[in-house]
């Protein structure tokens, strides 16, 4: 009997230990959980103070009249037709589209750079610190200073075109070359930052693979298209992200370039059409519905940058 | 779960990213280093909320100080970037900080006005003051809610001004006397054909070496046509300020006159020569016979009379008019001090506004360090431009800027309305009318009419809705 199953006494003593166990062991981690749910809290509550209710009251904003000082009509989706008719938000969201011409131009320089600045050439650090000035300069200042360099007689951009026979044009007076005046003024402000992250994918590519793609008899073009670009594609995925959706706010060069709009509005970006609505004219409600359409526009773009660079994922076994 | 993942990845990164944007475009600063600008609750406390210089500063502290020991209040003051200025006390107002006293734009007060945030000040200013400050400098702060009329001295009075800022003519002395001409005169405006005439023979080779060294001016449209469209009897805007009125003869003639100065006449310096170095700096540097001069220029321009007496002095003159006997006239700015409907201290805050744009002391300091003319008419008029104004190195002929301020100044066109949007529709595409002359004036302005109409309706409309709303 003393062999057989353990006494009644025995098993019931067991579960209340360690029902009492658990307990203790909830008591004790109680504390730690508490800690955990603050840590996770904090995150939290900073997303629905910033994000959340910031993204509600916008939303609520742009089916408002309001001037952004006094009380809010709601008028329903006035705001959204009004838009839809305004040849100006068109204006300005085609001006805005038209500088993304200038991302690809610029993650090819940047890749390129990169390249470049991953051999060991004399004076790399060098150039590599000279191509980043820009980033970390004002862009006030460079604005300044651009908007000097585009003069249409002394500017030094069409001092240098007349070296090549070149008779450059009135750049920011012309409403033909004001917009490409601009998207250049931006590929070279962003060109350092794009290069850092490049050399640093470019450098991290495992170099048995170009090894093993020479012994294949691989030239070099085969070993970038086939190699170096598919190692690189996550940070020109992030690059392109990102700068689209920088791209879309560009609003200082063009206020201070461009300080009316530029020739025939011809340098108009959305954002800087969407202050002047909403601080001079105090029409905060309409533009709230510009922002919103923006936002909008943003998303769906990047969600289908995702949805292609998804389908383009690939991984070394 | 990876779409959601991915969903709110973008999500997120797209509103960080729009934040960010934000953030860095509003303030120089971080969060906890802004100043609260809510107005103050004891009942001897107010805020102050103003932008300004150094010398703005000097004199409000001057004025706050007296303020201070006169009537046992508690002055604190806010001072921000004059960039920033405008953004800042909008969020203010939505984030009900509202400072006691604060500066005000004359173009921003009727929204301000009926969103309830401006206090109605007739009562607590007495008319003896009001009599003593130029009557522009009142009445751009004036509005009736009813109708909507702005500038009229029988309505409720919003708000005093901080200064009153002529925008006059000049010339260069110095050129003219190079080049043997009769300065114009300090009284009488020129005709039109007067001063291109006058421009014609400053517009000259010095050296002959094939490349103009002077030229008789070089304007801005933007700051400097209105002066001259309404010297010719024409105006943007009706005086109810109900219709654009830019497409009579009278005005397409003028714009066109502006535009030919450089197109036709070629007295001013070419747009690509203007980029190079702006026309203010061809003015300071002595190439240009005519430019504005204004009371916050004064400072600059002496400064530069004294380091370079060789190629620059200046004068004030009136602005030309189309024909002799025409009445001239320019724009006059303004900037006012208002106080909070919502102030705990309302009295105490319309005495400090009081004091602000008329404590004598501070008027002199202001003067002295040639900020602006003088506030006050007795002052002004008297003592300042007898004996102050030379001393402190006013130009000779400093009594026009008074003269704009007592009678030929007006507020440009769109301030007196709810929104400039309209008015500022007129500048789109000018560049075509003044710079490579692609479209006369007169299509040009045939052009604007409709659209400037429709925005200057929809600006009425949203008056009106503001009226009802608040």
């Amino acid at each position: 009997m003393a062999t057989t199953a353990p006494p009644a006494e025995t098993t019931t003593w067991s579960k209340e230990d360690a029902k009492a166990a658990k307990k203790r062991s909830r008591r004790m981690h109680r504390k730690e959980h508490g800690w955990a749910a603050a840590f996770m809290a904090a995150p939290v509550l900073g997303w629905v103070a910033f994000l959340l209710f910031p993204m509600g009251f916008s939303i609520y904003a742009s089916l408002t009249n309001w001037n952004g000082i006094g009380k809010m009509t709601f008028i329903g989706f006035d705001n959204y037709v009004l838009l839809v008719k305004d040849p100006y938000f068109w204006k300005a969201l085609w001006n805005t589209v038209f500088y993304m011409i200038g991302i690809p131009i610029g993650l090819a320089i940047s890749l390129a750079l990169a390249l470049a600045l991953s051999r060991k050439i004399r004076g790399r650090t060098f150039f590599r610190t000279v191509y980043y000035i820009p980033v970390i300069s004002s862009l006030a200042a460079i604005a300044i200073l651009w908007q000097w360099a585009y003069n249409g007689d002394f500017g030094l951009v069409n001092q240098a075109l007349a070296l090549v026979g070149i008779d450059g044009p009135n750049w920011l007076a012309d409403s033909t070359w004001a917009k490409p005046a601009i998207i250049i003024m931006a590929v070279w402000k962003g060109m350092g930052y794009s290069m850092l992250l490049y050399l640093a994918a470019v450098q991290a590519v495992p170099r048995s693979l170009y090894e093993a793609a020479s012994l294949d008899g691989a030239n070099g073009w085969k070993k970038f298209t086939k190699i170096t670009w598919p190692m690189v594609q996550p940070v020109t995925f992030f690059l392109v992200v990102t700068n689209i959706i920088g791209g879309s706010m560009i609003f200082t060069e063009i206020n201070i370039m461009t300080p009316t709009g530029g020739p025939e509005w011809s340098t108009a970006s959305l954002v800087w059409y969407i202050w002047n609505k909403a601080f001079r004219n105090l029409q905060m409600g309409y533009a709230t519905a510009m922002a919103l359409v923006l936002g909008i526009l943003v998303l769906i773009v990047t969600a289908i940058q995702f949805r292609i660079n998804r389908a383009n994922e690939f991984s070394i076994d | 779960m990876r779409k959601i993942k991915a969903a709110a990845i973008t999500a997120t990164m797209v509103g960080a990213l729009t934040l960010a944007a934000c953030s860095s475009g509003g303030s120089s600063g971080n969060a906890s280093e802004e100043p609260d600008t809510a107005g103050g609750t004891a009942a001897n406390q107010l805020t102050f909320m103003f932008r300004g210089g150094d010398y703005d500063k000097l004199a409000y502290q001057a004025a706050i100080d007296a303020f201070e020991e006169e009537t046992g209040a508690e002055v604190k003051m806010i001072i921000t970037d004059a960039d920033q200025y405008a953004t800042k006390l909008q969020a203010a107002i939505a984030g009900n900080k509202v400072p006691d006293v604060f500066y005000i734009e004359p173009g921003k007060m009727m929204g301000y006005v009926y969103a309830g945030v401006l206090a109605d000040l007739t009562d607590y200013v007495g008319q003896d003051v009001i009599d003593n400050i130029w009557s522009f400098g009142t009445d751009a702060y004036r509005f009736n809610t009813e109708t909507g009329v702005r500038g009229d001295s029988a309505d409720p009075l919003y708000g005093l001004p901080k200064d009153v800022g002529p925008f006059g003519f000049g010339y260069n002395t110095v050129l003219f006397d190079k080049l043997g001409l009769e300065a114009p005169s300090a009284d009488e405006p020129m005709t039109f054909d007067e001063f291109v005439a006058l421009c014609k023979e400053l517009t000259v080779d010095m050296d002959n070496d094939g490349e103009l060294d002077h030229w008789g001016t070089g304007l801005n449209v933007v700051w400097n046509s209105q002066a001259f469209v309404w010297g010719a009897g024409a105006d943007w805007i009706s005086e109810d300020q109900k219709t654009v009125t830019v497409d009579t003869p009278e005005f397409a003639e003028a714009l066109q006159w502006f535009a030919d100065l450089g197109l036709v006449e070629g007295v001013t310096p070419s747009v690509e020569q203007a980029q190079t170095l702006d026309t203010y700096q061809r003015w300071m540097a002595g190439e240009l016979g005519f430019f504005p001069v204004a009371p916050w220029d004064i400072a600059t321009y002496n400064e530069k009379a004294e380091t370079d007496p060789e190629n620059f002095g200046y004068d004030v003159i009136p602005y030309p008019v189309a024909n002799e006997g025409d009445d001239w006239s320019t724009w006059l700015g303004s900037l006012g001090i208002a106080v909070s409907e919502n102030s705990a201290n309302k009295e105490l805050a319309a005495q400090l506004a009081t004091y602000l744009s008329t404590d004598l002391e501070a008027q002199k300091i202001l003067a002295e360090n040639k900020v602006q003319i003088p506030n006050l008419i007795d002052y002004a008029t008297g003592e300042w431009i007898e004996t102050d104004a030379p001393a402190a190195g006013w130009p000779a002929n400093t009594k026009a800027f008074l003269e704009i301020a007592e009678s030929k100044g007006r507020p440009l066109p769109g301030v007196w309305t709810y929104t400039p949007e309209w008015y500022d529709n007129f500048w789109i595409g000018i560049e075509n009318v003044v710079d490579n002359g692609s479209q006369t004036a007169a299509d040009f302005v045939a052009s604007k009419q409709t659209e400037m109409q429709s925005l200057l309706d929809q600006s009425w409309i949203s008056a009106d809705q503001a009226k009802v709303t608040g």
